[in-house]
């Protein structure tokens, strides 16, 4: 069936380009992530191994670039451009931090390299890896311009989880074994019960019902999680999820290469987007007094 | 060939791609070869299936498939025929949790006791169930029922289709959705895995029922 | 069906033949499809009524990973806890955690922890039961033991609440006085100097309100006071409109790195510096001085500020830059941390930069007084390396008996040159109350085991606390994993029993105590519940709130006499022992997480490291990667070199937590210890240890180990990852929000 959804979701997703819209979407999740306010802590990626079941791998196999983290920080130091000082001799502006997790993107470069469609996009707008169908061709992570999908090229199930520590493991999803890809899923066992639950309460999903471990967490409140859906009702206004309207304060649209903004200096962009990946993840710029 | 045709058909449809899908399947079917072999021993199956008649589900189709599950040993025989066919208690007065959680749950042993500390005191089994409960400890009951790490079922969500927001479905008859999967409980004492709960057998009650058909709906 | 294909090697044949990829094979049973009957499934004996199988229950509890007293949420599963959140009642962390608390459950269901109490025989440490070890405890420290006060102490990290309450009864028990409290992460001297200057250890600080924050290495986002409380502070500093925050220390910190400015500078002299910036304001911006001493007046206008920029380190463009966002925008904090702490002059440093909140206004603005908590028996025991110090000098005297050990690892944590393992030979019995086998619980003569936080009750009042006064409640989220743990507060009403002190004997466990303490608490707490509702919207809540009266900060100063330039001889740099939010002091070593979870700033994992300017670099013929001997006058430690720009060239700063020689299969042996090699210089007012003044040579080692850290490319290579808007442009796009 996952081939059909293949084909679901480039229809639907042109469709939704050409209409300026994804009608048909239940939900299209989102994320924006102020990096004027991310400090660079860790805490969201220690909270992700925690809920995710990320195996810890040890220092040989990071090495490797084996690491599991689904979700990292990334530092980069300035290159000597930014500021007064062209060779600086000392980094006078601190670290570039951002977090990066999947970016979930509408026209993910994963999907259609995926030889047994493993991997897809759901109708909630994510992109999807089904472990017990992934055959560990790895094609995917290969064409992931962000480098955000992981192989497991072991099973780590006893050496990372030695008892008791294996108590810990979160039974709503699965240990992946050996010869697995896996990745970020904005929390999708979060999302589900969230789904459930207003579903048993016959009502939709609030907005901020529920977030994703590493939102949760986060000390300054840097990620903000939500339905980008309601960005594409006309008008947006009651109903619009925090997120959607951070996107549209900062004028970055879903279906886009390069963004038409009416005032250039708003903050908000998206990682390698000429690349026509149209990722659900905006990053607003770093702030810095020169 | 097109096995599909023989499912009865959905009674409401508003899947976009429905159509599309359908004309693939047919086109990539024949090409493959374990699809024809595994249909013939499912269709093998239904003839093979014993005559049991459910009492009628509105608004379903039962799942199709059969698997001869090997008998469990319990640490006590519990007789789910006397329960539920003798005395007609309700499948949800013990397995309470089926209704509001992904597991049906066993019963705590308060609730077992809840009983048989007045009724049946003197049977041999109920002697073994009050030893338990002296010694504070619930019985090491066997898995019966299980599905591979990767999948994620829920009760919950099974129940309120074909039970609490069926209309015209009683909730007296809830046994008879109840053996979708598990079979005819109530003619059995403990419990034997009757129905093969493999993808396939998810997958035609997905289909003959209008069951959500993306896969991060059940695996995980 | 008994050909057991395994479904994704079907999937694998299909797939590598081209199509067919719809067709799942639907019908073949996994391998990892389970058998009937293989699994138990266990009900509950009598299950609560709120508890649903399948789906979690959330506790609240407390976080126990530092002594910043998070309020956390446990989710627990079929009798498992399985994830901590921030626990939104909690006014320290608001809902939210950092890294070292997520992964409080890898410490709960740690493999390597202590599962039954040991008693050391013939040398080596054997199993027996509580009964025995508690028998043990009678003859050695109880009542007819004939062992008198003096010659026992106790020795712990920071305590507060009850546990605090029961160990005083104890040491009040014992006729003794002796309780030695450890951090090697602290602020004992900042607290110090602002008991003089401002009349209270610990006033509230108002990031949210301040437009300048100037750290002198106060280290607030990651390793300093309440870090998840200052992030959370931090987030409101830098909404619009947006505040500007000035670091100042040898290394970069987490703070550092998001710091807008940051200026390294010579270790020891940051003093200097805060007085050349005060020298900037009163002549260029026409700050008045008239609130401090003349001689102190004198002293600043002295100054020169190129004279001071060449032996900080620091630019004079960046002295008159801070000024100037100083003096401009108002209010403004600023703050000293562990690296202007850490000198034999530490006061009087961090009492020259405090000369700057007074000059400022700060004082009453984003300083404010944090009250007297009414409940002096339950606050924070805190302490800092001090403790090493006086402990040390202690048992050079030969002054105990029995010491019993809880929390603190010092055998690890101090320098070699105190000499602390091998002093410790002279002490006749010592117990450690400790939940795993770290150096100091290697040495004790018997080990109780305890139960983790996750097992355990309590209560908590954090030292600092940034808003509302609260006492945190700590219940268990589990039962415990082993049963021959036993909770801190049990084994304390054990010690009562035994020598049976008045008002303690009647109670069964710490829980009934408990129980009793929250009933006998003021109707001012209680808010009109019943005992029993008081009790249990406690633990719904995690949290008591407690008010405060009203405090007030008067400013008193004195005369100052800060260090200038401490010149270079035989050893030519500084060693910077960096504390980090991941291994803290090493006690979160044993944590595969925080190991595998890369350093904020180099992004090294599983390994120490040795942080190194270019030019140093250079100087050394060393690159990132390549290892390099550390020498002090008291050992010498090798470590990888990470090569940035984010350290003074005088300054080697490796970071703390390493470097284990007991502890754990995470812990053991990897990375290395810079503690160790300290020297024993203390502060000269406060006694502290002086963790910033030891001197080293650096050289050239062999390789024997890679460096193994996240990341290939160390800057973007042009590309557009993270992108950078100056405060310009946020201050027009956003400034009006």
């Amino acid at each position: 069936m996952s081939l059909k959804n293949v084909f679901t979701d480039w229809s639907r997703y042109r469709k939704g380009i050409e209409e300026g819209g994804f009608h048909d979407y239940e939900h299209m999740w989102g994320m924006a992530v102020d990096l004027n306010k991310c400090i660079g802590c860790n805490a969201c990626a220690v909270a992700c191994y925690a809920e995710n079941n990320l195996a810890v791998v040890g220092e040989e196999k990071f090495y490797k670039g084996q690491a599991m983290h689904w979700m990292r920080i990334e530092r980069y130091w300035d290159e000597p451009d930014l500021g007064e000082d062209r060779v600086k001799e000392f980094n006078h502006h601190g670290a570039n931090f951002i977090p990066m997790m999947c970016q979930n993107c509408n026209a993910a470069t994963c999907e259609p390299v995926c030889p047994v469609a493993a991997t897809y996009h759901t109708p909630d707008g994510l992109n999807a890896q089904v472990y017990n169908r992934c055959i560990g061709s790895r094609y995917c992570s290969n064409n992931c311009p962000y480098r955000l999908r992981f192989f497991n090229f072991y099973s780590y199930y006893e050496s990372s989880w030695p008892e008791p520590l294996h108590m810990q493991l979160n039974p709503d999803l699965t240990v992946r074994d050996k010869g697995v890809m896996e990745k970020c899923t904005f929390c999708v066992q979060r999302i589900r019960a969230a789904k459930d639950k207003a579903r048993r309460e016959d009502r939709k999903v609030r907005d901020g019902e529920f977030l994703p471990a590493c939102a949760q967490t986060c000390p300054t409140g840097a990620i903000t999680f939500g339905d980008l859906l309601t960005l594409h009702t006309p008008g947006g206004g009651v109903g619009e999820t925090k997120v959607a309207q951070m996107w549209r304060d900062h004028q970055v649209e879903l279906g886009k290469t390069r963004q038409t903004k009416q005032n250039p200096e708003l903050r908000g962009y998206r990682v390698f987007e000429g690349l026509n990946t149209d990722p659900c993840v905006m990053y607003l710029e770093r702030v810095r007094e020169v | 060939m097109s096995n599909i045709q023989q499912l009865p058909s959905r009674q409401v449809s508003n899947r976009g791609m429905e159509g599309g899908r359908r004309s693939l399947c047919r086109f990539l079917m024949p090409l493959s070869f374990p699809w024809v072999l595994l249909w013939v021993l499912a269709l093998g199956g239904l003839v093979l299936m014993p005559g049991a008649v459910l009492a009628e589900v509105p608004n379903a189709v039962p799942p199709e498939g059969t698997y001869e599950g090997e008998h469990v040993e319990q640490p006590i025989e519990f007789p789910h025929d006397t329960h539920a066919d003798v005395n007609k208690i309700n499948c949800m007065y013990c397995h309470t949790y089926a209704r509001r959680s992904p597991v049906a749950g066993i019963p705590p042993t308060s609730k077992c006791m809840g009983c048989h500390s007045i009724i049946a005191t003197d049977k041999p089994r109920i002697k073994q169930l009050t030893e338990y409960w002296d010694k504070r400890q619930p019985p090491p009951w066997k898995k019966v029922h299980d599905v591979p790490d990767f999948v994620h079922f829920t009760h919950e969500k099974h129940l309120k289709r074909f039970v609490f927001d069926n209309e015209g479905m009683d909730v007296e008859n809830v046994a008879e959705v109840c053996a979708f999967c598990h079979g005819e409980v109530k003619k059995m004492t403990v419990a034997n895995k009757v129905k093969p709960l493999t993808m396939g057998f998810c997958r035609r009650c997905h289909e003959a029922n209008d069951g959500p058909f993306d896969c991060w709906k059940c695996h995980k | 069906m008994s050909n057991k294909v395994n479904r994704r090697d079907f999937l694998k044949i299909m797939g590598w033949s081209g199509v067919g990829a719809t067709l799942a094979g639907c019908d073949l049973p996994t391998t990892v499809t389970l058998e009937e009957g293989k699994e138990e499934v266990v009900s509950y004996l009598m299950p609560e009524e709120f508890v649903i199988p399948g789906i979690g229950v959330w506790y609240a509890s407390t976080c126990l990973q530092c002594p910043a007293g998070c309020g956390v949420h446990g989710r627990v599963r079929e009798g498992r806890v399985l994830k901590l959140e921030g626990n939104p009642e909690s006014p320290i962390n608001r809902g939210r955690l950092c890294q070292m608390g997520q992964s409080g459950v890898q410490a709960h269901y740690n493999p390597d922890r202590i599962t039954q109490p040991m008693l050391r025989k013939n040398g080596g440490l054997t199993p027996v039961s509580w009964h025995d070890a508690l028998e043990v405890l009678a003859q050695r420290t109880g009542p007819g033991s004939g062992l008198t006060g003096e010659r026992f102490a106790w020795f712990t990290d920071t305590i507060s609440g009850h546990q605090a309450v029961l160990l005083d009864a104890h040491l009040k028990a014992m006729g003794s006085d002796n309780h030695y409290v450890h951090e090697v992460i602290n602020n004992s001297v900042t607290r110090a100097v602002n008991r003089d200057m401002l009349g209270e250890e610990q006033p509230r600080l108002r990031f949210d309100k301040a437009r300048v924050v100037l750290s002198f290495g106060a280290d607030f986002l990651g390793t300093w006071q309440s870090p998840v409380h200052n992030a959370t502070e931090y987030a409101k500093f830098r909404s619009p409109p947006r505040g500007v925050l000035v670091q100042v220390e040898p290394n970069m910190s987490l703070t550092g790195a998001n710091a807008d400015l940051w200026v390294p500078v010579r270790p020891g002299t940051e003093g200097l510096l805060a007085l050349a910036i005060a020298k900037v304001l009163a002549t260029k911006h026409r700050k008045p001085l008239d609130k401090l001493p003349a001689a102190v007046q004198e002293l600043i206008l002295g100054y020169d500020v190129n004279e001071v920029a060449r032996i900080t380190g620091a630019s004079g463009d960046h002295i008159i830059k801070i000024a100037g966002w100083l003096s401009e925008r108002s209010p403004s904090l600023v703050i000293a941390g562990a690296t202007a702490e850490g000198h034999e002059q530490g006061y009087q440093i961090v009492a020259a930069i405090m000369l700057l909140n007074i000059i400022l206004g700060n004082v009453g603005e984003t300083i404010e007084p944090a009250g007297e908590f009414p409940f002096p028996q339950l606050t924070a025991r805190t302490g800092g390396t001090r403790s090493l110090v006086d402990f040390a000098k202690a048992l050079e005297e030969k002054r105990y008996d029995v010491v019993f050990f809880r929390g603190a690892n010092p055998v690890y944590t101090a320098p070699k040159a105190l000499g602390l393992a091998q002093k410790l030979e002279g002490v006749g019995f010592k117990v450690a109350f400790s939940m795993f086998q770290d150096e100091t619980t290697a040495l004790a003569d018997l080990v109780l085991p305890m139960r983790s936080p996750a097992e355990d009750w309590g209560t908590h009042v954090p030292a600092y606390q940034g808003e509302d006064r609260v006492i945190s409640v700590q219940q268990p989220l589990m039962e415990p994993l082993y049963t021959e743990t036993r909770g801190f507060g049990d084994v304390m009403l054990s010690l009562l029993k035994m020598h049976k002190v008045a008002g303690y004997s009647d109670y069964e466990d710490y829980y009934a105590y408990l129980r009793d303490a929250f009933a006998a608490m003021p109707a001012v707490l209680k808010e009109n519940h019943s005992d029993d509702s008081f009790w249990a919207r406690a633990l719904q809540k995690g949290v008591i709130p407690v008010p405060t009266t009203q405090g007030s900060l008067t400013v008193k100063t004195a005369a100052v006499e800060v260090p200038g330039d401490s010149g270079r001889g035989e050893y030519p740099y500084f060693l910077v022992p960096a504390a980090r939010l991941g291994m803290w002091d090493g006690r979160h070593a044993n944590i595969p997480w925080l190991q595998e979870a890369p350093d904020q700033i180099t992004k090294v994992v599983w390994n120490s490291w040795a942080e190194m300017h270019p030019s140093t670099a250079r100087k050394l013929g060393v690159k990132t990667g390549d290892a390099v001997r550390i020498a002090s006058s008291q050992g010498t430690i090798e470590a990888n070199v990470y090569v940035y720009k984010g350290i003074h060239p005088d300054v080697i700063a490796v970071p703390m937590g390493r470097g284990h020689e007991a502890y754990g299969r995470y812990a053991q042996g990897r990375g290395v210890n810079p503690l160790k090699i300290l020297d024993p210089v203390t502060e000269r007012k406060t006694g502290e240890l002086a963790l910033m003044a030891t001197r080293v040579q650096v050289s050239r080692a062999s390789n024997e180990k890679v460096m193994v850290k996240l990341g290939g490319s160390e800057s973007q290579l042009g590309r557009k990852i993270v992108a950078t808007v100056t405060a310009d442009v946020f201050e027009r796009t956003e400034g009006g929000a």
